[in-house]
């Protein structure tokens, strides 16, 4: 037999390697993007208005870092949304009641992550999709919200103790420049890529998107590789509720509503495949960007925001078809 | 050979034989994918009502070759014809309404919850085509079968039928349409003995009606009882062509691995097989083990020894398989690896005993399919290269690495995706997964099905290298010939129950058969 022409591990940085990424695509686009965005007006490379971006993006970006997790995994969550609100409401009443900021935003954090083991334990004990159980969560989820705040939006007066710290997590600005909102951002997504792309659980993540029964038989508990995604999912989705709680010292019951479809739509925009077994978190924090800047382009251009609405929904459908495209290609290869 | 006058409208390019115009000509085909050549200027005949095999190894250019013919892929030069018409447009459709060529694939593709003769007729409906008359599809189903020599309920759904007898209607469907020129890929490569013959009697029939067949087959004494003519790939070339009867196995098989293929030296032959002291503890021994289609199954097996598992595609080999492994729950009796009782069996448990099962369907048990061919190779020793919950990469894609030259495994980097790989290749991979973890017990089900013939010798001296280091090896095949080439003794299996333990030296294909089939039953 002819001698096997393997070539020695990968080195550890191999810029041809980054170009051929799947990643590769939609930051082009991006970049395309930005360009065009600075050609239209001369208000977009502002430093101010991009931090403002970084601001708009977060929330959705610390979302969306756990909605890969789930996606990866071949399913998906659509009660990121509920969950959100639930959380933040649970935080600003423990705040009314008179608890501590930090034990305030961990009871938040706490609901939100079992939300999210709900959701996953309905997945991986009752073998229902993820699809109907999170769609069944969606509302559950949003219904306890409304009832435990009765209905009535919760304000965070000032005066109030600790209020004034708490909203420094979503109003303050480091070193009075750098969004405090974008800073939770970074870090969670620093994490998000760390786990993803060097762990265990991000290796497991992956074998078990790909196929399930074959990361069974590999030993892989398939289960707990789910219901982590799920929790995870469910935390990240908490991390914006609070965070989305102090930036406006403000929360309804109705708050954060059909937020779960612009997260999955940054995930799939960043490469991932619904099938699962596919994306990175390059790829998700790419798409999040892709879609604040587009957002805000329409927006400093004065285009109604029925229009962005049209014009995200198409993009979402060109990402994908540009996707299935390059794919198709590189299988006939 | 009677010389008659040419027809004057037979053109210029007809050949000045008296024979008629060939059901397909090649010429000059090529197609390429980027910078790589799949089919390279490719030109031969297909006769008229004539069965031809097709043959190479995985990634000679078969697939890409039935492909076009086909019309699933246009050339990227060259050109077919069908009975001296050009093709002009490549598409599926054209193929089968202007030229009559139609293909079997590998992966069916019925309506499984329609009925079989709603499946054959479908699109070309007897009378009204919106509402087509139910029992007039019905009667000009049972007539094509019954032409066909087909015994198959035209009312039945066709999710209802066993893959080979949805074969032989996905062959019905094509005939309904008219089809004169019949190509069927691997068509056996999933068949039991006594289905395949049921396809042979089909094709027989088909050939004898007039309509000419092209065929691809892995198995040699198929090909040699079916075939009129051979023809042979290697890397996208055409590297041979020969009638049937004036050619060999062994010269065919060297025209498609390019080179002398030793004969196999089997296990009975090499003298390998170990002969265990008396009293020695087994490596794995089975008592009363049941479970999902198998009952009561009890055998030892010895360091350093081969045991095959024979029996029909339904006859609990799989399942028995993945019962001792521990992937599906049994029902009740014990298994004891080296001595020790081994209960509670899970996949975890049993890379933690170093207990490996190399599963048969690939595609759908083996392949992380999304991943690299390093991670698939490493998966499991993801757990050892783990500090703090993340993976040492370096060293994991090291060991990896090491593994897959010690298998062969073709490929350009191990950061390719494993699906890029030939179905060989892959195999050899999932193979090395499974020797990260030191194995005492190998369990392998169908280990090279889909895989060409030199990939598959390499496999066999591989598991010889292992046993001769002292793995217990277990292997499941439907491939008879391959349990008596790499195996010390075979149990077969017939209906769940073990029906007999044969020494391979003294075993043959009708012997084991017979007790397969329930025929005969001797004690074990």
């Amino acid at each position: 037999m002819t001698a096997s022409t393997l070539s020695a591990p990968r080195a550890r940085f191999d810029f041809r390697k980054l170009l051929h990424a799947r990643e590769s695509g939609v930051f082009a686009a991006l970049v395309l993007l930005f360009i065009l965005g600075t050609v239209l007006s001369p208000n977009f490379a502002q430093s101010g208005n991009l931090l403002s971006v970084g601001q708009q993006i977060s929330q959705i970006g610390i979302m969306a870092i756990g909605a890969t997790f789930v996606i990866v995994n071949g399913e998906i969550d659509l009660s990121v949304g509920s969950i959100y609100a639930l959380a933040a409401v649970s935080t600003g009443m423990a705040i009314v009641a008179g608890m501590s900021w930090p034990v305030a935003s961990l009871i938040g954090l706490a609901v939100g992550a079992f939300a999210g083991l709900l959701n996953g334990l309905a997945v991986v004990l009752l073998g229902v999709p993820s699809f109907i159980v999170t769609l069944g969560s969606l509302s559950v989820f949003r219904g306890v919200t409304l009832l435990i705040s009765d209905g009535a939006p919760i304000s965070l007066s000032a005066k109030l103790p600790g209020v004034t710290e708490f909203s420094l997590l979503g109003q303050g600005r480091l070193f009075g420049v750098v969004p405090m909102q974008l800073l939770i951002f970074a870090a969670v997504a620093a994490v998000g890529v760390i786990l993803l792309s060097r762990s265990r659980l991000g290796f497991n993540t992956y074998a078990v998107g790909g196929n399930q029964e074959a990361a069974r038989l590999v030993g892989i508990n398939v289960k707990a590789v789910k219901l982590t995604a799920f929790v995870l999912s469910g935390l990240t989705a908490a991390i914006a509720g609070v965070l989305g709680l102090s930036f406006l010292s403000y929360v309804q019951g109705v708050t954060g509503t059909g937020l779960e479809l612009t997260v999955i739509s940054a995930v799939i925009i960043g490469g991932a495949a619904l099938f699962g077994g596919s994306g990175t978190m390059w790829g998700t924090i790419i798409g999040v960007i892709f879609i604040g800047l587009l957002q805000n382009i329409l927006n400093i251009n004065g285009i109604s925001s029925f229009w962005q609405t049209v014009v995200t929904g198409l993009v979402i459908v060109a990402a994908v078809a540009a996707d299935t495209w390059q794919r198709k290609r590189k299988t006939k290869a | 050979m009677a010389t008659l006058p040419l027809p004057d409208d037979s053109g210029p390019t007809m050949s000045k034989q008296m024979t008629p115009p060939p059901a397909v000509t090649i010429r000059g085909l090529s197609r390429s994918f980027g910078p790589v050549r799949a089919l390279e200027d490719v030109s031969f005949d297909v006769p008229v009502g004539e069965v031809t095999a097709l043959l190479g190894e995985n990634g000679a250019g078969k697939s890409t070759l039935l492909k076009i013919l086909a019309g699933l892929q246009p050339p990227s030069g060259g050109s077919v014809s069908f009975f001296d018409r050009e093709v002009t447009a490549f598409s599926p459709n054209t193929m089968l309404t202007e030229h009559s060529v139609a293909i079997v694939p590998q992966e069916l593709s019925l309506l499984l919850d329609r009925t079989v003769s709603e499946n054959i007729l479908a699109g070309v409906e007897p009378g009204n085509r919106l509402f087509p008359s139910q029992r007039a599809m019905v009667q000009r189903t049972i007539a094509l079968l019954d032409e066909l020599g087909l015994r198959i309920d035209p009312r039945m759904p066709v999710r209802e039928l066993d893959m080979a007898t949805q074969q032989l209607v996905v062959v019905a469907r094509s005939i309904a349409r008219g089809c004169r020129v019949l190509i069927l890929d691997e068509p056996t490569a999933m068949l039991t003995p006594a289905e395949s013959d049921r396809l042979f009697a089909l094709m027989a029939r088909l050939k004898a009606a007039g309509t000419t067949l092209v065929y691809v087959s892995h198995r040699m004494p198929e090909v040699f009882a079916l075939a009129d003519q051979i023809e042979v790939l290697r890397d996208g070339k055409h590297v041979a062509s020969w009638r049937a009867d004036e050619t060999t196995p062994q010269r065919v098989v060297a025209a498609m691995v390019g080179r002398e293929l030793s004969e196999l030296t089997t296990r009975a032959q090499s003298g390998a097989r170990p002969i265990p002291a008396s009293g020695a503890v087994p490596a794995i021994e089975i008592k009363e083990l049941s479970g999902t289609r198998h009952s009561s199954i009890s055998f030892e097996l010895h360091p350093g020894e081969i045991l095959g598992v024979a029996g029909l595609p339904d006859s609990g080999r799989v399942e028995l398989l993945q019962n001792i492994f521990g992937a599906t729950k049994g029902t009740g009796g014990t298994v004891s690896l080296g001595g020790v009782p081994y209960a509670n069996r899970t996949p975890s448990a049993s890379i933690e005993a170093k207990l490996a099962f190399v599963p048969g369907e690939r595609r759908a048990q083996g392949l992380l399919s999304t991943m690299s061919v390093g991670d698939n190779i490493g998966a499991l020793t993801v757990r050892a290269f783990t500090r703090l919950g993340l993976i040492r990469r370096r060293a994991f894609d090291r060991g990896a690495n090491e593994r897959a030259q010690a298998l062969r495994v073709k490929t350009a980097t191990i950061d390719q995706p494993i699906t890029n790989l030939s179905g060989g290749n892959q195999q050899k991979a999932m193979l090395g997964r499974w020797l990260a973890i030191d194995p005492q017990v190998l369990v392998l089900d169908e280990p090279t099905r889909g895989v060409d013939v030199g990939a598959k010798s390499e496999i066999y001296e591989q598991l010889f290298a292992l046993a001769a280091e002292g793995v217990a090896i277990l292997c499941s095949s439907s491939d008879l010939p391959e349990l008596l080439t790499i195996t010390d003794r075979i149990a077969v299996l017939s209906e769940g129950r073990l029906v007999g333990i044969v020494d391979t030296a003294s075993a043959t294909e009708e012997s084991i058969m017979t007790l397969a089939t329930g025929a005969v039953s001797t004690a074990a």
